[in-house]
């Protein structure tokens, strides 16, 4: 029995939102790298323009989370959960950011004819991509052991840089690459690999909101 | 050195056919301020009144189990009660000054002890109202009736007069139930300097009260106590469902 029914309903509207914003990085990211590999500057540049719509997820959740602080003062797991939402949103922002990042680069990276083709490259994205949407769901449905999946996943992210980190520095001995176009793909490289250790951050708060301590 | 000041050991309370405390075990820890939550008829005023045997004046009041204040049971026939009500005062949810003036209200508790030198209690006197945070408001009307006194002062005061007997430790029942914003707010600092000197018991419904000012807290339901930890872990991850939902507004 609950006497607090428009407070539950502004908690499920407020994880509503974080999937939204999830949604809107996710599909960033994805974009992001395709722009990157396809080198596809104008594709980059909407990238750039539509992170702002993340920043402003970002803003509006965190009003919405101080406004129910103020007003409804939680405690115990409702305290947790917005806690955890306040600092996810710090790292799907900054995921966000990475997105933005890679369009970056895009625009600026010098054309070249013979991009260096790393397949380990997209399965990156596809596993960060993964343990994104895998963290925002745990969080919805407050799962431990599909946050935990999450986390494990990491190491999939961590040895898929490695390779392609190996595979860059066989071909500048090579010189089967592009100098230039080398830097660019381990940059973007370490950039998907950061994506990974965020999401691994969404995991840990999902863990903190269930479980009331972080690691 | 135990830090305990009571030990609680399997303690049942009947009125009469219906029971309202079932077999309650905590231990109250010295200069520590502990907060009883619970919904109304939950038992924690009657609990805090076991503490200096309030309920005697009940007839109907059958209690079993063990009550200790320093390893002895104040329940025990032999014990003095009127020495376990010195050292465990009390302050109730309304103001209760005594129809007197501000100095002979402070003054009673030593008087009744025997006090009868002037400098003394007047040293009594000035002293529990400084430790009460009242003394600059009153130290010019002292010869003043009490009950001139806003509410807020009434209720330090009466906090003042039960400090003038020395207790160790300060029964508050809703103590700031009755009282606006601005005079909660300074009974609560003043229970946050007092617990230096003594060990507050202190029943609240104010949930944001208790997590403000109590180190340990604890929940009481239907008579039992459902859960008792430090204040952080009760307002941040409660053990029990039923606390979790008594706090965060889940149960009525």
């Amino acid at each position: 029995m609950t006497f607090r029914t428009q407070f539950e309903k502004e908690l499920e509207e407020l994880k509503l939102s974080l999937i939204k914003m999830g949604d809107i990085v996710i599909k960033n990211i994805h974009e992001a790298l395709k722009a990157f590999l396809d080198m596809n500057t104008e594709l980059a540049d909407e990238i750039i323009k539509k992170d702002k719509l993340v920043n402003e997820c970002e803003y509006n959740i965190e009003k919405e989370c101080m406004r129910i602080i103020l007003r409804e003062q939680p405690v115990a797991r409702d305290l947790r959960l917005i806690t955890s939402v306040l600092k996810m949103i710090t790292d799907l922002e900054r995921i966000g950011d990475h997105a933005a990042d890679i369009s970056k680069l895009t625009v600026f990276m010098e054309k070249t004819n013979q991009p260096f083709s790393a397949k380990q490259i997209v399965k990156m994205v596809d596993v960060s991509e993964e343990m994104i949407k895998l963290a925002l769901e745990s969080f919805v449905n407050q799962d431990q052991t599909l946050a935990l999946e999450v986390i494990a996943k990491d190491d999939v992210v961590d040895d898929l840089f490695s390779e392609v980190r190996n595979l860059v520095a066989d071909a500048i001995r090579n010189r089967n690459i592009d100098a230039d176009y080398a830097l660019y793909l381990m940059m973007v490289t370490k950039y998907l690999e950061r994506i990974g250790d965020h999401a691994v951050n969404l995991a840990e708060w999902v863990l903190f909101s269930i479980l009331g301590y972080h690691k | 050195m135990n830090a305990d000041v009571f030990t609680i050991k399997n303690l049942d309370l009947h009125y009469g056919t219906l029971q309202a405390l079932k077999d309650i075990n905590i231990n109250i820890e010295k200069n520590k301020v502990t907060a009883l939550i619970g919904p109304s008829g939950c038992g924690k005023s009657t609990f805090l009144r076991c503490l200096n045997r309030m309920n005697d004046l009940i007839d109907v009041c059958k209690i079993n189990g063990d009550v200790l204040f320093h390893e002895n049971d104040v329940y025990d026939r032999n014990y003095d009660v009127i020495s376990l009500r010195t050292k465990v005062g009390m302050v109730f949810q309304k103001p209760n000054p005594f129809p007197m003036t501000v100095y002979d209200n402070i003054a009673y508790g030593p008087r009744c002890q025997g006090v009868k030198n002037k400098d003394k209690l007047d040293k009594i006197v000035e002293n529990s109202l400084k430790k009460s945070a009242i003394w600059e408001e009153v130290k010019d009307r002292l010869k003043d009736s009490a009950i001139g006194l806003s509410g807020g002062q009434q209720q330090r005061l009466c906090i003042a007069r039960a400090i003038a007997m020395e207790p160790e430790v300060i029964l508050m029942d809703e103590p700031t139930s009755a009282l606006d914003p601005i005079a909660t707010l300074k009974i609560e600092q003043l229970i946050t300097d007092l617990k230096k000197n003594y060990t507050i018991i202190i029943v609240t419904h104010s949930m944001q009260q208790a997590a403000r000012i109590s180190d340990n807290t604890a929940f009481f339901l239907t008579g039992e106590l459902i859960e008792y930890d430090k204040t952080d872990v009760i307002f941040s991850n409660p053990k029990h469902t039923k606390t979790e939902d008594y706090i965060t507004g889940r149960f009525g």
